[in-house]
């Protein structure tokens, strides 16, 4: 199936990583071209091209970069800030973008800097990317003597270290002002009052490398791609029980069906197994099952099947998968990435993962599954920031869409499945009490 | 219709106008309708949304909202829990969710009976609990210091302490540790919370996680009275309650007087109350019965000898204040002295200029101030420990702090000094919109004006033949101790037989600013009310001077009461006892003076090497050093000096170095500080001794 | 260069008064002692104008600073979802065995550190392991000797 690459461009022949291949096939020409534009006009290309977020909240990127005060309003400085902290299960895009086209990301940036009339760009990108990250350092090590590139503005690499949570832009800029990374409470928003208390735009990675083709090849055309409501292209990770795991870069409106049979995308469920149900964007998603991936991947069609796109990382689970076991993993990482700031999510997470266990022991009732739910549903809304509220989704639509399978296990049933692969899986918040019980007994 | 200052929002069907600002929190109390709160406390900085417990419906957002983040804006349509069922549902979630993992052992709890979280649970919480694993438990009660245990499996982290800690004190050493649902409070390494303030995160708890360790199993709540009055320790007469019972002292709380101490109370203010119970205590009168000892005698004899000794010396006394007496006991003990016997002469610690009262205002406006000059050698925290908190306020707002006088003055500037003598001059060159002096003592206006007023007549000058020695901390001044040592006799009053024993030919006792009544004089030039918290163990001091007065022909009444009267129809226009309030206002301003010109620059000190500055800290004097749980608190063998010193001379924080001058050397550890001008250092007078004016640092 | 004087230049990075080079000083020390130990905290502290309190509060508030000693080499297993569904706990499990300690610790040669981890960010190339911050694709329990014998060299 032929696709339109417009992220990934030109990097498989080339290797991108490098400046001069980079111009070699229009580098850094956007920039150019922007930077001959007044930064409003700017903004209104991004808004005319209809690009939205890439992270996850699928926000108007041009709008967005609208709510910025003019600097006459505002004496402050403004600052972007590059949310590289990729965390979403499921989700490796960013990564592949960093790696294989560092250059049209940093040429993002600094097109999104001159938009926003910034000078100072900080790219807070996660601490396990080691690699990703010295790909990048000596990207920016070839800008050095570049200045007719860099401009004025000065890029910042400030590298997390290991909390899921700092994905959410408030939490990451708590960060990367060098406290613990727990959100912000909103208002004030970032764009009035962001790092350093002053105005900022905290945009992700693909979204950045999305900037420099858009400025390219002017909005009109960019938004001839994919759907209504889902302009462009996206970079989708497909990973789980699929033949091919990996990044593929779509134009929505492909199907979630394609997305894992397509002989050159996902080339079906291996081993002749049989799909059971698909996590559509990243595991804070609603999930779906096999009779329901005859379904557009784009932000309206997975809407009106109550879920989303996320951060764009579908994984495929067949047959074998217990989903009990799947709530007790899902439940198990936000427990462990909680950030412990507000109640619900701190406490709730560590119960639904009780209750998890418990059911998965066989050792609970149906009063406990709708305790599982109530627990989910008590969550889900009361927090200050999304971490909790889609955990408690995540896990209560496995319960929903899958219930027969939870009541199988109560009363003493216990676990049907006799080969899934997510049975006994040690997550890190379960690592210290494991390690505590002899291993070779 | 809402002015523009104004605005009009509904909460519950009930229409509140409010001022444009104020938070959904308080707008909802205009109108007499509660929003439950764990995590908010305005006084801690910006709302942070932690604890989930306000969560209200707004009109026009889906989601529930918390409440304490928001501001009340014009026309904004708000229900609580008890008009929608959606926010109470969200809010017995909160403590659903709160009391999942939380002990529920409030029998045993101290804050059992005055508890947030039980009286929010009590209205808004769910009955039972759905909750059938085993509770997370945890070591308890840790000791995070002498003074607080922490219960972690009752800490519901609403992360108030941490705040406290972090955003007022300033101390950073009490903070939030881990992540999730393994996020605890902690100190670094368990090491004790040292701080100048650390107690407060006892009373901004809202459960029993934070608890005192004096008043740990010590009463109930609905056993206890708790006494409005005001601390005694230091110039600037923090309100608080002290909570009795059964007619002893409890606990120490602070008692909000937003101009003086918003709420804030020092370590020694709250803990130090444990010298009314002191082991040397005095309660008798007490004569000298060898070099070192004293011997109890009946009051009739103590009065009897305290007649005899003062006719003895007729008007060759001079009385020695401490200036933590009551502006009554004063005026008092000058009855009697100069009306009965002539005897006009005093001495206080310290002059208390009245220049500054042209520029007086609430210790609060330092916080509004542009920039502050701070013109102290010791320490602002060690002299009027609430001020540095003031001050710290300011520099979160915006405010520059200099630490010495701007060549051009600086509008909306406050400046805070220690210099008496150049107070006023340095006021005027900087065109300060407020300036405070701080004082050494806690009352040495209020003593050293009533003192005044009690008569006319001069003080002989030459050695005197009785010295008077009036407070234990005039007791333990080396200036009146050589004082004591050329008189002929001495008669001490005071509280402890360790502060005069060898000193005096008769003590009579006296008592602690929790056990009198009168009033005291503070920093800003208020004029505060001391109330009796608990019956002393002796009469107290108005009672047998007005006795004794009675045996010289004046005539003074036994109550503080009928004593003020008096002093306040000279000081203070007539204003009655009843008056001065439970938070008493400030006098207004005086009359702007005169330009005064620069004091002669005494004696400039000049030498080598760093400049040495001494202090006397905070955590001494006899109060702290009878109170086995602050003694962690007292200085331990530090030298602040700053950064760029320390570098080069090759030392960082915390390393052992020497001191020394003319040969005297003392080791002491090494504390960067950012409050010094370059070359000078800084330690605690009981760790100077020897030290000259400028020392050598070394590694 | 001393851990001071390279704090100081990162410090100059970011805006002053700003605390924004409290992770990358921690990332230093610890690279420098292989963990935060007490005495790494004060020393950050101190180079920071901050307190060893705070300092251990952002440390502790991200997984990836030992807070305890730990080995030569670092292991991480990721056994996410995606991972997971690859196999990762049997490559967990071949770690346990073949390096005689559980996930959590550290062998008794005092050489590899064995860490579960949550998503890596390379789902779609699972199982990953992180060996040393370098990630390895695709890994399974029969590549576990294999590694583990790299590592102890």
């Amino acid at each position: 199936m032929a696709r339109p690459l417009v992220v990934l461009k030109d990097s498989g022949s080339k290797d991108l990583t490098k400046l001069a291949d980079y111009e070699s096939v229009g580098g850094y020409q956007a920039l150019a071209k922007a930077r001959g534009m007044a930064p409003a006009a700017v903004i209104d290309e991004l808004i005319a091209s209809e690009l939205r977020g890439r992270g996850g909240a699928f926000f108007s990127t041009g709008r967005k970069w609208s709510f910025v005060p003019k600097l006459d309003q505002n004496p402050n400085p403004h600052f972007l800030v590059i949310n590289a902290d990729e965390s979403e299960p499921g989700s490796f895009k960013d990564h592949e973008i960093l790696a294989e086209v560092p250059h049209r990301f940093i040429e993002g940036c600094l097109i999104t800097a001159h938009a926003i009339e910034s000078k100072s760009v900080f790219i807070y990108i996660r601490g396990e990317y080691f690699e990703p990250w010295e790909i990048l350092v000596a990207a920016l090590e070839e800008l050095k003597d570049r200045p007719e590139i860099r401009g004025d503005v000065t890029i910042v690499v400030h590298r997390g270290a290991g909390a899921y949570i700092c994905g959410e832009e408030t939490a990451l800029i708590e960060s990367l002002e060098g406290k613990r990374g727990q959100p912000r409470s909103k208002p004030p928003f970032p764009a009035i009052s962001g790092v350093y208390a002053s105005p900022t735009v905290v945009n992700n990675v693909e979204t950045m490398a999305t900037v420099p083709p858009i400025i390219a090849m002017g909005a009109a055309e960019y938004a001839k791609l994919g759907v209504e409501n889902s302009r462009g292209t996206r970079l989708v990770s497909v990973s789980g029980h699929v033949a091919n795991g990996g990044n593929y870069e779509i134009e929505p409106g492909v199907t979630l069906k394609d997305l894992l049979y397509a002989p050159d995308l996902g080339g079906g469920i291996p081993g002749g197994h049989k799909l059971k149900a698909v996590i559509p964007g990243g595991s804070s998603t609603v999930v779906l099952t096999a009779d329901e991936i005859d379904v557009g991947y784009d932000f309206d069609s997975l809407g009106k099947l109550g879920t989303a796109m996320g951060s764009a990382g579908v994984i495929a689970l067949d047959e074998r998968v217990c989903m009990v076991q799947l709530g007790i993993r899902v439940s198990e990482f936000y427990e462990h990435e909680s950030c412990g700031k507000c109640t619900p999510c701190r406490e709730g997470t560590r119960w639904m993962t009780q209750i998890l266990r418990k059911l998965e022991a066989g050792e609970a009732d149906e009063s406990e599954l709708d305790l599982l739910l109530s627990v989910c549903d008590r969550i889900n809304g009361k927090c200050l920031c999304p971490l909790g509220d889609t955990a408690a989704m995540a896990v209560a639509s496995y319960v929903a869409k899958f219930r027969d399978e939870f009541i199988a296990h109560l009363n003493g049933g216990g676990c049907p499945f006799g080969d899934s692969p997510l049975e006994g899986v040690l997550a890190p918040v379960a690592q210290h009490a494991h390690a505590l019980r002899p291993v070779f007994a | 219709m809402s002015s523009p200052e104004h605005v009009t929002l509904t909460i519950d069907e009930r229409t509140v106008e409010v001022p444009k600002g104020t938070g959904l929190v308080e707008a909802a109390q205009a109108a007499g309708i509660e929003i439950p709160v764990f995590c908010y406390e305005p006084r801690l900085g910006p709302p942070v949304g932690a604890c989930r417990m306000c969560l209200v419906e707004v009109e026009g957002m889906p989601k529930l909202q918390a409440g304490c983040t928001m501001t009340a804006t014009d026309g904004m349509v708000v229900k609580t829990a008890r008009s929608s069922e959606k926010a109470a549902d969200g809010q017995n979630s909160t403590l659903e969710f709160i009391l999942v993992n939380h002990p529920l052992d409030c029998p045993v709890c101290d804050k059992g009976g005055e508890c947030p979280l039980q009286d929010l649970t009590f209205r808004y919480g769910p009955g039972n609990t759905r909750m059938n694993f085993q509770k997370r438990t945890l070591e308890k009660p840790i000791p995070i210091s002498p003074t607080i245990a922490l219960d972690r499996e009752r800490c519901i982290l609403c992360y108030r302490c941490t705040r406290f800690s972090e955003g007022v004190a300033e101390d950073g050493e009490l903070v939030a540790i881990n992540r999730g649902s393994l996020s605890m409070i902690a100190t670094f390494e368990d090491e004790p919370y040292r701080g100048t303030f650390s107690g407060n995160v006892i009373e901004l708890c809202p459960v029993g996680a934070l608890t005192s360790t004096q008043y740990r199993f010590e009463a109930r709540p609905w056993e206890i009275q708790n006494v409005p009055t005001v601390c005694g320790h230091c110039p600037v007469g923090c309100n608080i309650s002290a909570t009795t019972r059964e007619g002893k002292v409890k606990r120490v709380l602070s008692r909000n007087h937003p101009e003086v101490d918003e709420g804030w109370l020092c370590d020694k203010g709250r803990f130090a109350y444990g010298h009314l119970n002191a082991d040397d205590r005095i309660t008798d009168p007490m004569r000298a019965d060898g070099l070192r000892s004293l011997e109890a005698i009946s009051w009739e004899e103590g009065l009897d000898e305290a007649e005899r000794l003062l006719r003895a010396a007729g008007s060759s006394i001079v009385t020695a204040l401490s200036g933590t007496e009551t502006v009554e006991q004063a005026y008092g003990l000058a009855k009697l002295l100069r009306v009965g016997l002539g005897a006009h002469a005093a001495v206080l610690p310290e002059g208390v200029p009245d220049a500054l009262d042209a520029f007086r205002a609430p210790l609060s406006s330092i916080r509004d101030a542009s920039t502050v000059v701070i013109l102290c050698e010791e320490p602002v925290v060690e002299r009027a420990p609430v001020v540095d908190l003031w001050i710290k306020a300011a520099r979160r707002k915006g405010a520059k702090i200099l630490m010495e006088l701007p060549s051009a003055p600086i509008a909306g500037s406050v400046l805070i000094t220690d210099d008496a003598d150049a107070a006023a001059w340095q006021a005027q060159e900087l065109g300060a919109a407020a300036a405070v002096y701080l004082p050494r003592t806690p009352n040495g206006r209020g003593v050293s004006d009533a003192w005044s007023v009690a008569a006319d007549g001069e003080g002989a000058d030459g050695e005197p033949a009785l010295l008077i020695i009036s407070g234990d901390e005039a007791a333990i001044d080396p200036a009146v101790r050589a004082l004591a040592a050329q008189a002929e006799t001495v008669i001490g009053i005071g509280m402890f037989g360790g502060s005069f024993a060898g000193l005096c030919d008769l003590v009579l006792p006296g008592t602690s600013y929790l056990e009198r009544d009168g009033t005291t004089v503070n920093l800003e030039g208020r004029l505060q009310r001391q109330r009796r918290a608990v019956i002393a163990p002796c009469p107290d001091e108005l009672a047998w001077i007005s006795k004794l007065a009675e045996r010289f022909g004046v005539e003074l009444s036994p109550y503080s009461s009928t004593v003020f009267e008096a002093v306040s129809a000279a000081l203070y226009g007539g204003i009655s006892y009843g008056e001065v309030g439970e938070l008493a206002p400030l006098p207004p301003r005086a009359e702007a003076t005169a330009k005064v010109s620069k004091p002669a620059n005494g004696n400039a000190p000049e030498g080598t090497g760093l400049r040495l500055l001494t202090y006397r800290p905070l955590f001494s004097g006899p109060a702290v050093e009878r109170t086995p749980e602050l003694q962690f608190q007292t200085p331990q063998g530090e030298i602040e000096i700053t950064r760029a010193d320390a570098r080069s001379r090759g030392i960082s924080a915390g390393d052992h170095v020497h001191v020394s001058s003319n040969g005297t050397t003392v080791a002491l550890r090494a504390k960067i500080t950012q409050e010094l001008a370059a070359g000078t250092v800084r330690v605690a007078g009981s760790d100077a001794a020897g030290l000259h004016s400028f020392v050598e640092v070394k590694k | 260069m001393s851990l001071y004087e390279q704090i100081q230049e990162i410090r100059s990075v970011y805006p002053p008064g700003s605390r924004s080079a409290v992770l990358p000083a921690l990332q230093l020390a610890q690279e420098e002692h292989g963990w935060l130990s007490p005495a790494a905290f004060r020393e950050v502290a101190d180079a920071l104008d901050l307190t060893p309190a705070f300092c251990k509060s952002v440390a502790s508030f991200y997984d990836m600073f030992n807070l305890h000693p730990t080995g030569e080499h670092h292991v991480d297993v990721c056994t996410n979802v995606s991972c997971a569904l690859y196999g990762a706990q049997g490559v967990v499990e071949a770690f346990e065995q073949e390096l005689g300690c559980a996930a959590g610790e550290t062998s008794a040669d005092g050489k590899v550190t064995l860490s579960t981890i949550e998503c890596l960010g390379g789902c779609g190339w699972g199982t990953i392991v992180s060996v040393d911050q370098r990630y390895r694709r695709g890994v399974t329990a029969k590549d576990v000797p294999g590694i583990v014998k790299e590592l102890r060299g």
